[in-house]
């Protein structure tokens, strides 16, 4: 359960589930008025099992590159990532695509997120039939049902298209199309700033009920620091590429030691 | 313009803003989006418009201060500085005072400016088509600067000779600020003037309105969907929904018994300092976009307090401009 | 229309080819419904006779640059890079030969026939459908959707069959109905030059070509055929239309 302390210190104790110690990487500046910098300097933070982490940063703070880079979809320079005790890097094939069942993303846009020529039905499916073709048709389609059960919506509505919903349903469909190949860690990237208010609420609850009933390790990239006040046990607070504070999240948002979480939290209604 | 005599107080007689029985609807299918909005903006007060997405907050903003293309007013009547305008010749006419007497602020600060052309002539050539002060001369350029120097931008001589894309978000909203109060406007509406920024700058702007505002004695209309921040921020918030004007109230009142139950559900759904996983409550279902067509609350599906009542009459308007004011059927029917 | 290319000879009156010299430039009667040409040919046979010949080169150039140049055009986009950029600049020259000049050496080469002109107009027209497909590719593949099954090891086989051609297909399809019409005139432009079809084959740019010096005689000889590659180009676009609407999910619309 987020929120409640103690778990995370007796998890300490044990191997973290995934570390990253010491990463960066630098893009090359495309324009020249722009003096924006998309880089990562020196990154190291750690998730035990079950922990629900966030990330906290503003837009352009490279949180959302380190959601690609810990699930592969970006490569990295410097630096290590060990997930269970192995380099990433490290992996044969088999491995890097065992680790993509392990570690799987919901991302910001619920738009942009889902195939728009797959049914909903076959968008959830897809990562089923690559990570357990052993399941039979009746068995997947069971599935299916029961994931979207799970993210509150009815099974009837599984043969539709995406734009046939609403943001709030299709990111609860992003979440279903993640979670179907039941992984270990879901990274959650910002996946509430583009949703209207009232349902932000609903996810929120919905992220709620998920961790507890498939028992997820979460990490939670956001900018709003109330909502990752609500959710995660542990925060990093990631300005321009770097970390500049870590800890208990009821620490760092009660007691913020860096400036520039001081002025993160001062800005916050 | 006299006005007749109404039951209404003085507030009502000076407002610089009334709309009474406002409804908008689309240029191409003739759907009527928003109804029956009426509420009264007084001169320097801090007025704010929430709504979710769909709610027709900004539509309405849009169309009756005749930035909307696409959409008109179709009933209903506007009142500008004592200036009457009726539905029809209605963008025509209020197109003349924009920019002049009404100064926007929108959402995205990165399409509002013009990429090519150095700060400094952009807001000489606001001066002159407002006030028509010489680009050239010496007053545009000391006005210009003093504008930069009240919207906070520390080295405005700097400023003047630089582009649009040379600033952050956060600088090019002040400069659209900056080119909004040079014409000295009598209201300005900001819709959404932050959404785009990150939360430290998302509150120095908005501070930076609150502030120009009081200095100014300028009304503003601030549109925004969160709650939270125009609790903190306003004089007096109105609640939309589904096209649908639900509430108008102080906004120190937002939980009290004044707020509609949509009011204080979408205020529930706001995580905040105080709260802890189980005090967010969120509203069931789906928000229901402005000119879905049904008689009744827009929010009845979505309520808790729903009675047969909410489906089969009409909701109240609030026809007599009150100050606060509050759309519940069921509650109305509470109330003495 | 494609109908009307298959069952079009066995439905004409007369033979296309046969000439006769009495009936030369005969005004449109019940007997030769749409008139004769120049040396006495049925028009409407002619041009019932074309519609396999011109139809069929056509859509012979559409699909072959369009298998050959999505193929291309998505594997320069996936493999990016280095490569991708050599693929590109040498689809960027080539797009600067003209075709007439790409044709005329065709027809230096193999000789004129309609043969040549169907391969020059393949040769000159498959860089367009490689740059738009590596294009339109290259957007997909930047979508999160794709990153989300990049995430769960999606093999790029499927990538390219679930992923990028679904969503390729409307583009390609409008680019396609819009070319259609183009490739028809091309062929019927290379038939006129004398580097197309030749002469008594019933082509229906040939026929216009042919008929051209009887403007003043004989309206009809040159107007039907136009008015047969005008009516094939719009069927075209208008099936393209419909292709699109049937099979975009995007567009349906439930309740």
């Amino acid at each position: 359960m987020p929120g409640q302390s103690g778990s995370a210190t007796m998890n300490e104790l044990a191997e973290p589930l995934l570390q990253v110690k010491g990463l960066s990487k630098s893009f090359a500046k495309r324009y020249l008025v722009h003096q924006s910098k998309f880089s990562l300097q020196n990154i190291s933070l750690e998730l035990y099992d079950g922990e629900v982490v966030g990330i906290l940063g503003e837009s352009g703070s490279g949180k959302s590159t380190l959601a690609n880079i810990i699930t592969r979809l970006t490569p990295f320079g410097e630096g290590q990532i060990f997930y269970r005790g192995k380099e990433i890097r490290s992996h044969s094939a088999s491995e890097r695509f065992e680790y993509k069942s392990e570690v799987q993303i919901v991302f910001q846009d619920p738009y942009g997120s889902l195939n728009p020529r797959s049914t909903i039905r076959n968008s959830i499916k897809e990562g089923l039939r690559l990570h357990q073709p052993q399941l039979s048709r009746p068995e997947m389609d069971e599935r299916v049902d029961g994931l979207l059960s799970s993210v509150g919506l009815a099974s009837e509505n599984s043969n539709k298209y995406p734009h046939e919903f609403s943001g709030g349903q299709r990111q609860r469909i992003a979440i279903a199309r993640a979670i179907a190949v039941q992984p270990t860690l879901l990274i959650c990237d910002e996946p509430l700033s583009s949703l209207d208010v009232s349902i932000q609420a609903q996810i929120i609850e919905l992220f709620a009920s998920l961790i507890e009933e498939f028992r997820l390790t979460m990490l939670f990239i956001s900018h709003d620091i109330n909502v990752v006040r609500l959710l995660c046990d542990r925060v990093y607070v990631m300005s321009d590429g770097r970390i500049v504070e870590f800890g208990k999240t009821s620490e760092i948002l009660n007691n913020p030691g860096n400036d520039y979480t001081i002025k993160l939290i001062d800005s916050v209604y | 313009m006299p006005n007749s005599p109404s039951p209404t107080g003085n507030a009502e007689r000076n407002a610089i803003l009334k709309l009474e029985g406002v409804c908008v609807a689309l240029a191409a299918s003739r759907k009527t989006m928003v109804r029956n909005i009426s509420f009264s903006v007084r001169p320097g007060e801090i007025f704010g418009l929430a709504g979710e997405s769909g709610s027709g907050k900004t539509l309405l903003m849009r169309t009756i201060f005749g930035l909307h293309d696409d959409a008109f007013v179709e009933k209903g009547r506007m009142t500008f500085k004592n200036t009457e305008f009726s539905s029809s010749e209605h963008r025509r006419r209020v197109r003349k005072l924009l920019g002049r007497e009404i100064g926007f602020v929108p959402q995205d600060p990165f399409s509002s400016l013009n990429p090519t052309m150095r700060i400094g002539r952009q807001i000489r050539e606001a001066l002159y088509l407002g006030k028509g002060i010489s680009p050239k001369s010496a007053e545009a350029g000391k006005t210009t600067l003093e504008l930069l120097k009240e919207v906070g931008i520390s080295e405005p001589a700097t400023a003047v000779g630089q582009y649009p894309d040379q600033f952050s978000g956060g600088m090019r909203q002040r400069i659209v600020i900056a080119i909004a109060l040079s014409q000295e406007p009598s209201i300005l509406v900001a819709d959404e003037p932050t959404t785009a920024l990150d939360a430290y700058t998302q509150r120095r702007i908005i501070n930076l309105i609150i502030e120009r505002s009081r200095n100014r004695n300028l009304a503003v209309i601030l549109i925004s969907h969160n709650l939270e921040l125009l609790r903190k921020n306003v004089d007096r918030i109105a609640v939309m929904y589904g096209g649908q004007l639900f509430n108008i109230l102080a906004s120190d009142e937002i939980g009290s018994s004044a707020s509609h139950p949509y009011t204080e559900a979408l205020f529930k759904c706001i995580p905040r300092k105080d709260m802890n996983l189980a005090d967010i409550q969120s509203i069931p279902g789906e928000p229901l976009s402005a000119g879905y067509g049904a008689a009744g609350c827009a929010f009845s599906s979505r309520c808790g307090l729903r009675r047969d009542i909410c489906d089969t009459s009409e909701i109240p308007v609030n026809a007599s401009l009150e100050q606060e004011f509050d759309a519940c059927l069921v509650r109305a029917g509470r109330r003495p | 229309m494609l109908v009307l290319a298959v069952i079009g000879p066995y439905v004409a009156p007369f033979d296309p080819l046969a000439i006769d010299f009495r009936n030369r430039l005969a005004e449109p009667s019940l007997t030769h419904i749409l008139g004769t040409d120049g040396s006495g040919r049925d028009v409407l046979s002619r041009i019932l006779y074309g519609a396999k010949l011109t139809i069929l080169s056509t859509v012979t150039v559409i699909a072959t640059v369009l298998v050959f140049g999505c193929i291309l055009g998505i594997f320069s986009a996936f493999v990016g890079g280095t490569v991708d950029n050599f693929l590109m600049r040498i689809a960027d020259v080539w797009l600067g030969f003209p075709p007439l000049i790409l044709a005329l050496g065709f027809a230096a080469a193999l000789g004129s026939s309609l043969e040549a002109a169907i391969m020059a107009l393949i040769f000159s027209w498959w860089p367009t459908y490689a740059r738009l497909s590596r294009m339109i590719t290259v957007d997909i593949l930047s979508k999160k959707f794709v990153a989300s099954a990049n995430a769960l090891g999606v093999s790029t086989f499927r990538k390219v069959t679930h992923y990028v051609l679904p969503n390729a297909f409307d583009v390609l399809i409008i680019q396609v109905t819009l070319d259609i019409s183009a490739v028809m005139l091309a062929i019927s432009g290379l038939s006129f030059i004398g580097v197309g079809a030749q002469v008594p084959a019933p082509e229906w740019g040939a026929m216009i070509a042919e008929g051209r010096s009887f403007t003043s005689k004989g309206w009809w000889i040159v107007t039907f055929p136009g008015l047969a590659i005008f009516i094939t180009a719009m069927s075209f676009n208008l099936i393209g239309d419909m292709l699109r609407r049937e099979l975009d999910p995007t567009l349906i619309t439930r309740q």
